[in-house]
């Protein structure tokens, strides 16, 4: 039986630890210097200055979101057998599943509260350049969001097993390769070969499709976006950093901390 | 009537090899080794560095896994984890969230261990007392000495209570001071009727404490015993030193008690136990003087380094 008092304690260290930690904060400041100075590039154009002010402040959060996740991710497993703090916690009713899902939770809070705090920034300048915020601006930080725990739960499996360094290698490229799943998929349909056609449709499948999480051309042209639609986005971040979770934990199991 | 005692750790056939080289070649670490703790006693788990003491530990604390044989602990299979509410652990050199005061970490593990909301406060209070930190609880960790980080793995080995405590060099990094308090500590423990298992090689410490000990040794266990059949009650010996012999009398004394040693004026014989008074009676009856009279028994160093001794033979020896 799953313990939701233990996975809650580490997940609430995890987040102090983050929170106590100086990257953190140099990288949410550069964030929010950079949704800032979404300002400054509005004003060197005559026409759609609020939008160029948005497009800027919605890609820094997404950017730097996941600079934060892969940058914090990577170590999360690893750091923690380097340094063996790892053995005192085992050694405590927790099974090693437990330990991963507190680590990989208190991750995913932390981000999450940095996207807050970036979408705050980003409102606040929003509204003192008179641009327009709605719910679209909404839903694609709540899909941003989710974007963001199927990275940290990349950099959480490959963590598991691997070096910082390589884990950091493979959670960039995934993360690359996610924002590019869907084109490979349509660049292959248009081929005459059937196995390019299967491969591709096949890579779509395996592979992240982070696009799907990509709201922010709806938002800044105020386009509407079918609640089922987040929704289905949402349930398909979810499905898929369970998938990986459950394929780091299995890995977990089976490891010799020597 | 002897009382039968609960088994505490149970440990059969255990063996542990390690992949070494790609992959590729296999090395031993543990080498099928058996042996028992029981209910209420201090147990000395020592060998030389490199011996499989760290091994055998890890793996009845589940961080690693046994290539064979079976390891339970108050009877539970070790790849339980429900069961590790009544076990405390302590890592050899203790490592922990430098971010963390004394006081939260022990909180983080009171938590993780289950103990009740409302004990926690009083619990970590207790043991930051007892370790002696309750000056520097507020204090990150990042600025603790390896002493007090020795002694904040003590603490939270024990905050949750615990039945059993796993050791694995409790002095390690402690001055002198430190040393006797944990030691005051263990024989604390061990009057409210803890179990405690101890991997160590500081012999004088397992002299001092253990009920029990296993030598090993190679990834084999020598010895496995109480630490008096260790030391050979029945055969102890004591050192005379006399002064004031005369060439008569020390003849007299070799040719009776054999080899004798001198240091100037001083002469020394060794005899059993039972010879002492024979001894005494026929120096003080010549007139020498008696300086000191030492007992001396066989010390556990000195069956320590002859199991190392035996065990480096054996590997030595043809045909293997």
């Amino acid at each position: 039986m799953i313990s939701i008092p233990a996975i809650g304690t580490l997940a609430a260290n995890t987040m102090r630890e983050a929170i106590r930690s100086k990257v953190l904060y140099t990288l949410l400041f550069f964030a929010v210097l950079l949704i800032g100075t979404g300002v400054l590039l509005s004003t060197l154009t005559y026409v759609e200055g609020e939008r160029i002010l948005q497009s800027v402040g919605l890609a820094a959060i997404r950017l730097f979101g996941a600079a934060i996740a892969i940058f914090i991710g990577i170590g999360l497993i690893h750091r923690e057998v380097e340094r063996r703090t790892i053995y005192t916690i085992l050694s405590k009713p927790i099974s090693r599943g437990e330990f991963l899902l507190g680590k990989y939770l208190g991750l995913v809070a932390t981000i999450w509260l940095q996207v807050l705090v970036m979408g705050l920034a980003f409102a606040a300048v929003s509204l003192l350049a008179g641009a327009p915020l709605g719910i679209g601006h909404a839903q694609a930080l709540g899909l941003a969001a989710i974007e963001l725990a199927v990275v940290v739960a990349f950099s959480t499996l490959f963590s598991s097993f691997t070096t910082p360094m390589l884990a950091a290698l493979f959670t960039t490229g995934l993360y690359a390769l996610g924002h590019l799943s869907r084109d490979l998929r349509d660049l292959g349909s248009h081929s005459d070969v059937e196995t390019v056609r299967l491969v591709a449709s096949g890579l779509h499948r395996v592979l992240p499709d982070l696009e799907s999480f990509n709201l922010t051309t709806q938002a800044l042209h105020a386009l509407p976006v079918p609640g089922s639609e987040v929704v289905f986005a949402g349930l398909y971040g979810v499905g898929y950093s369970a998938i990986l979770l459950v394929l780091a934990v299995l890995i977990f199991e089976r490891r010799d901390f020597k | 009537m002897s009382v039968s005692r609960e088994e505490i750790v149970r440990v059969e056939g255990l063996v542990k090899e390690f992949r070494t080289g790609m992959g590729i070649r296999r090395k031993r670490a543990l080498d099928g080794i058996s042996f028992r703790v029981l209910e209420g006693e201090i147990f000395g788990f020592v060998g030389p560095n490199g011996a499989g003491k760290t091994t055998t530990l890890k793996i009845l604390m589940g961080l690693i896994f046994a290539t064979s044989g079976r390891a339970s602990v108050l009877g539970h299979d070790v790849g339980e984890t429900e069961f590790r509410r009544r076990v405390g652990f302590l890592p050899e050199n203790p490592y922990f969230y430098e971010f963390l005061t004394g006081r939260e970490i022990l909180r983080f593990y009171a938590k993780l261990s289950g103990v009740a909301k409302p004990e926690i406060e009083r619990r970590v209070e207790t043991l930051l007392d007892w370790v002696g930190l309750a000056h520097a609880a507020d204090a990150r960790l990042r600025t603790y000495s390896k002493g007090m980080l020795q002694r904040v793995g003590i603490a939270q080995a024990l905050v949750h209570d615990p039945s059993v405590v796993f050791l694995d060099e409790p002095m390690s990094g402690l001055d002198p001071i430190g040393r006797k308090e944990i030691r005051d500590l263990i024989l604390r423990l061990h009057a409210e009727g803890k179990t405690v298992f101890m991997n160590t090689h500081i012999l004088s410490d397992v002299e001092l404490l253990c009920d029990r000990v296993a030598i090993i040794v190679k990834g084999a266990i020598r010895y496995e015993g109480r630490i008096e059949e260790f030391l050979g009650v029945d055969e102890r010996s004591t050192d005379v030193v006399l002064s004031r012999v005369d060439p008569g009398l020390a003849a007299a004394l070799e040719e009776r008690f054999g080899a004798i040693g001198g240091r100037g004026e001083l002469v020394e014989v060794r005899v059993a136990e039972k010879e002492v008074r024979e001894l005494l009676d026929r120096a003080l009856g010549a007139g020498a003087n008696v300086v000191s009279v030492t007992p001396h028994r066989a010390s556990l160093e000195s069956i320590f380094l002859s199991a190392v001794a035996e065990a480096g033979a054996r590997d030595r020896s043809p045909g293997r």
